[in-house]
C-alpha cells in the first residue's frame, strides 16, 4: 500500500475526472436555479423552499379573482387584495427544489412515454434479433448444406458494415416505404444482428453433436431443436448478448434522430432529452439534469448490480 | 419466440426423402430470414448508396440525373469537405492513441494493485454505460463559460503559483477563461476529450482481460534473462503478449471514433461547430443527406466512410490472422 501510493494518486485523479460530470448532473438535479447560477449549496443544495415561476404565473389574479376575493378581505383596497392573493399563490407554489426539478422533468415533457418507448424499442430489437439469429446460427454451426460456406462468408462480410454508416440509404428506403416516424423505422435496421449470428454460431460449435442426435432420435424436428434444445444451452451467451444489445440501443441517438422527426409519441429517451434542451432557457438546468439523471440511471443501476455480466456483455466483441 | 415452435416443422418431406435432403431443406428455412434481412438491410443499402452517389437524387423528386463522379469531385475540392476530413482525422488521430494508451495505462496500474481494483474498474467503466447524449449535455454545463465547473475550478487557481508557470492560467485570470464550445481553437479538442473520457474504460476492460492471459512464468523467464526493470519486463513480455488485444482495441476504437456524432449534434445542432471545426463525417452525412436532402453528396460521403471502416477492419483481420505482434 505504501509503495503503491503514487498509483492510487494517479487513479484517483482519473476517478475525479470520470466522476465529475455524473456528480454535476445529479447535483444540479437537486438544486434550485439560484443555487446553480451562483454555484452554491454543496451536493444536495440547501433545499430551501423555492417558488415555481410557472405555477405563480398561472395564478396571477385577474379582476374577477379580486372581486371574488373581496368578501374575504373586508375593507381592503383592490391593490391590497391583489397583493394578498399573489402572496397566497406564492405560498401554494412553494416547493423543494428537488421535487420541483423531478416533477418538471416528468410533466414538462412526456418523459414516462419516452422511457416506455425506450423499453419497447430495445425489447423488440433484442427479441427479433434472437428470433432471426438463433436459427441461422444453429444451421451454420450444426447442419451440413450446400452453400453454407457462402452464407457464412456473407456473415463475415456483413460484419464489416456498421449500420450507422449506411443510415442514409436505409433512411431513403424507409422513407420510400412511408415508414419514417413509426416504431418499425426504429427497429427494422437492427433486426438482423450479424454479430449475434456470428457469436451464437461460435457458441453452438462448442455444443456436442450427441445432444442434437439424441433430440433427433426423440423425433424432434430442426425447429424444435433450435428452441427447445439449443436455446436453453445458449442462455448465458444470450444474456451477454442481451446486455450488449440493450445498452447499445437504449443509448443510441443517431438512428432515432434520423427517422423520428417531430412526433413526440415516438421519442426515445435521448431524443426526449435533446428536445428538452432545445426549448429550455437558463432556468431549466435543474429539470433538464433531472431528466438526464432519470435516463442514465436504469442502465447504471443495472450495471452496478451485475458488473461482471455487463462488462462481459459489452466487451463481447473481444471474444472473437 | 415460442410462437414459432413445433407447429412449423416441415411435414412435406415424406419418409422417402433422405436425411440429407431434409437437413438441407431445414437449414435453408432456418437461415432464410437472416439471409434475406442481411441482403435487404445491409448489402442493399451499400449498393443503393453506391448507385446514388453518382446521381443528383433527392427525396420527393420522381426523376434524377446521372452526374458521374461530380459528387466525389466536390468532396475533394470544396473547402467544406476539406474541413470535414480535417475534423474527422483530427478526432480519430487524437482519440485512438490516447484512449488506447490510457486504457492500457489504467489496466496496468489497476492490475498491479492489491486492493480497490474493482472500485477503479467500476468507476472507469461508468461512462461506457451512460447515455452519451445525456453526458454530453452534462459536459456542456461543466464547460459553461460563466457558471460551469471547469472554469470555476480554473478560477480558483488565480493568484497562486500556477499563474506564473502556466501562461494559459495567467491569460485566463487576466482576461477570462475560454468559452470552450464557442471557440474554434478549442471546440474539436473538447470533442476529443469527451470521446476519450467516454471510451478509455472500455479499452481498459479489454486490456485487463488480456492481462489475465499473460503467463506468470514468462515474467520469471524474462527476469532470468536479465530483464530487471519493470520497463524491460513490460517491453519483453507484457506488450508482445497483449499484441492481439491491442490490434482489436485499436480497430474497434478507430471504428467508433469515425462514428462520432452525438456530442457534436448536442453542442451544435446546426453547422458543425464554430467555423465548422467539428464538422465530422457522420454529421456531414446527417446534415447533407437527411436535413438538406442532398442525397447524392450524402451517399458519396457514406461510400467514403464505408471504405475507411472496411479498410481498417480488413487490416485488423489480416494482422490477427498472421498473428503479427506490434513491436
Amino acid at each position: 500500500m505504501t509503495r503503491d501510493w503514487w498509483k492510487h494518486l494517479i487513479l484517483i485523479i482519473g476517478v475525479i475526472i470520470v466522476i465529475a460530470p455524473f456528480y454535476m448532473m445529479v447535483s444540479y438535479s437537486f438544486k434550485s436555479p439560484g443555487e446553480i447560477d451562483r454555484g452554491e449549496g454543496g451536493f444536495f443544495g440547501q433545499q430551501e423552499l423555492m417558488v415555481a415561476p410557472r405555477c405563480v404565473a398561472l395564478r396571477t389574479p385577474g379582476r374577477d379573482d379580486i372581486a371574488a376575493a373581496s368578501s374575504r378581505f373586508a375593507g381592503a383596497s383592490d391593490a391590497e387584495i391583489r397583493d394578498a392573493l399573489v402572496a397566497e399563490a406564492e405560498a401554494d407554489c412553494s416547493i423543494r427544489p428537488v421535487v420541483f426539478n423531478y416533477t418538471q422533468a416528468f410533466t414538462e415533457a412526456p418523459l414516462l412515454r419516452y422511457l416506455l418507448n425506450g423499453v419497447i424499442v430495445t425489447a423488440s430489437i433484442f427479441l427479433i434479433q434472437v428470433v432471426v439469429a438463433l436459427p441461422a446460427a444453429y444451421a451454420l454451426a450444426k447442419l451440413r448444406f450446400w452453400g453454407r460456406d457462402a452464407v457464412f462468408g456473407l456473415v463475415l462480410f456483413c460484419l464489416l458494415i456498421p449500420v450507422h454508416a449506411i443510415a442514409l440509404p436505409l433512411y431513403i428506403m424507409l422513407a420510400k416505404l412511408g415508414l419514417t416516424n413509426t416504431y418499425a423505422a426504429l427497429v427494422v435496421p437492427w433486426t438482423v444482428s450479424v454479430f449475434g449470428i456470428f457469436l451464437m454460431r461460435q457458441f453452438f460449435l462448442t455444443v456436442p453433436d450427441d445432444l442434437i442426435d439424441a433430440a433427433r432420435m426423440d423425433g424432434m424436428g430442426e425447429f424444435a431443436i433450435v428452441w427447445r434444445v439449443m436455446l436453453p444451452t445458449a442462455i448465458p451467451a444470450l444474456l451477454a448478448f442481451a446486455i450488449f444489445s440493450v445498452v447499445a440501443h437504449w443509448n443510441d441517438y443517431f438512428w432515432p434522430r434520423i427517422v423520428v422527426t417531430g412526433n413526440r409519441d415516438l421519442f426515445t429517451p435521448p431524443l426526449g432529452l435533446r428536445e428538452f434542451k432545445g426549448d429550455g432557457d437558463g432556468s431549466f438546468f435543474g429539470p433538464m439534469m433531472a431528466t438526464a439523471t432519470v435516463i442514465v440511471t436504469p442502465l447504471i443501476v443495472a450495471f452496478l448490480l451485475a458488473q461482471k455480466r455487463f462488462i462481459e456483455g459489452i466487451t463481447l466483441n473481444g471474444m472473437k | 419466440m415460442s410462437a414459432i415452435e413445433p407447429t412449423m416443422i416441415d411435414q412435406t418431406t415424406g419418409p422417402t426423402a433422405g436425411h440429407a435432403t431434409k437437413e438441407r431443406r431445414a437449414a435453408w428455412v432456418l437461415t432464410a430470414p437472416a439471409l434475406i434481412l442481411m441482403v435487404v438491410i445491409l448489402l442493399g443499402p451499400v449498393i443503393i448508396a453506391g448507385v446514388l452517389s453518382f446521381t443528383n437524387y433527392s427525396l420527393g423528386n420522381s426523376s434524377f440525373d446521372w452526374v458521374g463522379t461530380q459528387n466525389y469531385e466536390k468532396l475533394f475540392t470544396r473547402s467544406t469537405y476539406e474541413k470535414m476530413f480535417v475534423a474527422t482525422l483530427t478526432y480519430v488521430v487524437t482519440v485512438v492513441p490516447i484512449s488506447v494508451g490510457l486504457g492500457l495505462g489504467a489496466a496496468l496500474l489497476i492490475n498491479s494493485l492489491g486492493r480497490f481494483r474493482e472500485i477503479y474498474k467500476t468507476i472507469y467503466f461508468l461512462p461506457v454505460m451512460a447515455t452519451l447524449l445525456a453526458m454530453a449535455i452534462a459536459w456542456e454545463f461543466m464547460l459553461h463559460p460563466s457558471i460551469g465547473m471547469v472554469n470555476r475550478t480554473l478560477e480558483m487557481g488565480c493568484g497562486t503559483f500556477l499563474e506564473q508557470i502556466w501562461s494559459f492560467m495567467s491569460q485566463g485570470c487576466a482576461d477570462r477563461f475560454p468559452v470552450w464550445l464557442g471557440d474554434k481553437r478549442y471546440a474539436i479538442w473538447v470533442i476529443c476529450f469527451i470521446g476519450i473520457w467516454q471510451g478509455f474504460g472500455f479499452n481498459m476492460v479489454l486490456y485487463l482481460a488480456g492481462l489475465t492471459s499473460v503467463h506468470r512464468e514468462l515474467y520469471h523467464a524474462a527476469e532470468m534473462d536479465g530483464a530487471r526493470s519493470a520497463w524491460e519486463r513490460f517491453r519483453l513480455v507484457t506488450w508482445p503478449a497483449l499484441g492481439p488485444t491491442t490490434v482489436f482495441v485499436v480497430t474497434i476504437t478507430c471504428i467508433r471514433a469515425f462514428q462520432v456524432f452525438d456530442t457534436i449534434e448536442a453542442f451544435w445542432p446546426q453547422g458543425g461547430g464554430p467555423n465548422k471545426s467539428t464538422y465530422v463525417m457522420m454529421f456531414a452525412i446527417f446534415e447533407k443527406g437527411v436535413q438538406q436532402n442532398l442525397i447524392g453528396i450524402g451517399s458519396a460521403i457514406t461510400m467514403l466512410f464505408l471504405l475507411f471502416v472496411m479498410f481498417l477492419t480488413l487490416i485488423q483481420r489480416w494482422l490477427v490472422e498472421r498473428k503479427v505482434h506490434y513491436k
